[in-house]
């Protein structure tokens, strides 16, 4: 078989090619649920946790997200998607793509639990003071003041975690959930070739992660404008 | 903390509670109620190829076997389509779960090697043959199928000299009873019927455990000399690797949720 002829093998055939297109949208559908998940969940975290640091305050939340830090970033991602879906979700028969969102979205959270935290961390002290002495709340400090600060440090290790994440939901395929990474394997499974069906995986993984990096540094720039104005 | 423990203590309690008495009940009795259904299997299997031309059938591919079996005991699919010594070895471990008797298919398994390696493949032709007259591989199933299955590994003759290189075996060690892996050794039929080949041959047995799906992939591109692993001869597998002649008679089997 010459070059030509396994292309249409891998991707012609059958209409394999759509394994991949169908596949890459389950991969941007859980990539975008997840991190959304990840966003909300990171941030309540991260406020519970630096608001603990600074003020004392929220023992208990404090423990709990500790808890659940330690818990979620001491255990591999495919290990917690399995046991969501076949433990937690035993006897209930959900959507496959909600399972995965759960489990990468958890996963994620505490990560980006981890970051926004060092960023309030990196915050001078004197911004709270600041805050205060203009009579704002610890809430309203934290909200006007803090946040819009931290988020412009810590941009670039955000985009970090949606790449690892969008990267990481390639283990789906292991509930028999039909992401890009399983369209390959399917197309593999079926000709028993396995150059083209990787490679053509491999560079839509790429395109992706490239297109995530130029937006991000778009936004950095536009951030960086604004600081100047 | 001690609050926090408690909810959590309480949901995975309540979690428990619920698990196992809401799994829907069994609505595939034959071959022909699997249309519409949704068939679990795994990827890569002759079942999962078969399933795959059944009519409006959602079909899974799972990495394991064990976990297309889990699914099904779980009420997340409505058959598994696999074949008949594993379903069986699952269906003991699993009381929930029941074979039907008609068999889906009936399917002769082959040790697949590199296309153009015809020298390998005559080899290993020639040496199944004497096995199979000297009751060796008779034998070799015996221990691990049927009534007196003491899954006793087989043992080279002493003497046996290996004279004449390794020999790689890329197998997916999740099949029983033709491999599965116990305390770190890949063992079953399979592997017992390779040592004995190459105690033919005079070489020394290497064994590579992989994904299923991997297997052709692994002996195509020469990382492996050949592929065993319950592995049925298809059209498809034809265009990428060599089969030696057959050594093993088996059927895919439908298993579904006991009434």
């Amino acid at each position: 078989m010459n070059f030509f002829d396994k292309l249409h093998e891998t991707f012609i055939v059958d209409d394999r090619w759509q394994y991949l297109t169908n596949g890459l949208k389950i991969t941007l559908l859980v990539t975008f649920f997840a991190s959304l998940l990840g966003i909300v969940l990171g941030f309540l975290i991260a406020i519970v946790r630096s608001t603990h640091d600074k003020t004392g305050k929220l023992p208990i939340l404090n423990a709990a997200a500790k808890l659940y830090l330690t818990v979620i970033r001491g255990t591999p991602v495919l290990v917690q998607l399995m046991i969501i879906y076949f433990v937690i979700f035993a006897s209930f028969n959900v959507s496959k793509v909600f399972v995965a969102v759960m489990a990468f979205g958890l996963n994620s959270a505490a990560y980006v639990a981890e970051i926004v935290r060092s960023g309030i961390m990196s915050i001078d002290n004197g911004q709270f003071e600041a805050g205060a002495s203009l009579g704002l709340n610890y809430p309203k400090t934290m909200l006007y003041i803090i946040l819009p600060q931290a988020l412009r440090n810590i941009l670039p290790a955000l985009a970090n975690e949606f790449i690892v994440l969008l990267k990481e939901t390639s283990v789906a395929g292991n509930i028999a959930l039909n992401d890009l990474t399983k369209g390959g394997d399917i197309i593999r499974s079926a000709t028993y070739e396995a150059f083209l069906p990787l490679i053509a995986v491999a560079l839509i993984y790429l395109v992706l992660v490239v297109a995530l990096s130029k937006l991000v540094n778009l936004l950095e720039r536009r951030l960086a404008k604004s600081d100047q104005g | 903390m001690k609050k926090t423990l408690g909810l959590f203590t309480a949901a995975l309690l309540l979690g428990a509670a619920l698990t196992g008495c809401s799994t829907p009940a069994n609505t595939v009795h034959s071959k022909d109620d699997l249309v519409g259904k949704t068939i679990a299997c795994q990827l890569g299997t002759t079942g999962y190829i078969y399933a795959g031309d059944i009519e409006n059938a959602n079909v899974e591919g799972y990495n394991k076997g064990a976990d297309a079996v889990q699914a099904l005991v779980q009420g997340k699919a409505d058959a598994v389509i696999i074949d008949s010594e594993p379903a069986k070895v699952f269906v003991s471990k699993n009381p929930s779960l029941t074979i039907l008797p008609d068999p889906f298919t009936v399917e002769e398994y082959a040790i697949a090697y590199k296309k153009g390696n015809d020298e390998l493949g005559n080899k290993i032709d020639q040496a199944l043959t004497e096995l199979k007259a000297d009751g060796t591989l008779d034998s070799i199933v015996g221990h691990w199928v049927g009534d007196n299955a003491d899954q006793v590994s087989y043992t080279s003759p002493e003497g046996t000299a290996y004279n004449n290189g390794k020999l790689v075996m890329a197998t997916n060690a999740s099949f029983p009873p033709y491999e599965s892996t116990v305390g770190g050794q890949v063992v079953g039929i399979d592997p017992d019927m390779m040592h004995a080949v190459c105690d033919k041959l005079g070489m020394e047995l290497v064994i590579e455990d992989m994904e299923f799906d991997s297997i052709i992939a692994a002996v195509d591109s020469g990382k492996a000399d050949v592929g065993v692993a319950g592995m049925t001869v298809t059209e498809e597998r034809q265009k990428n690797v060599s089969f030696s002649q057959g050594y093993a008679t088996t059927t895919q089997v439908i298993i579904v949720r006991a009434d």
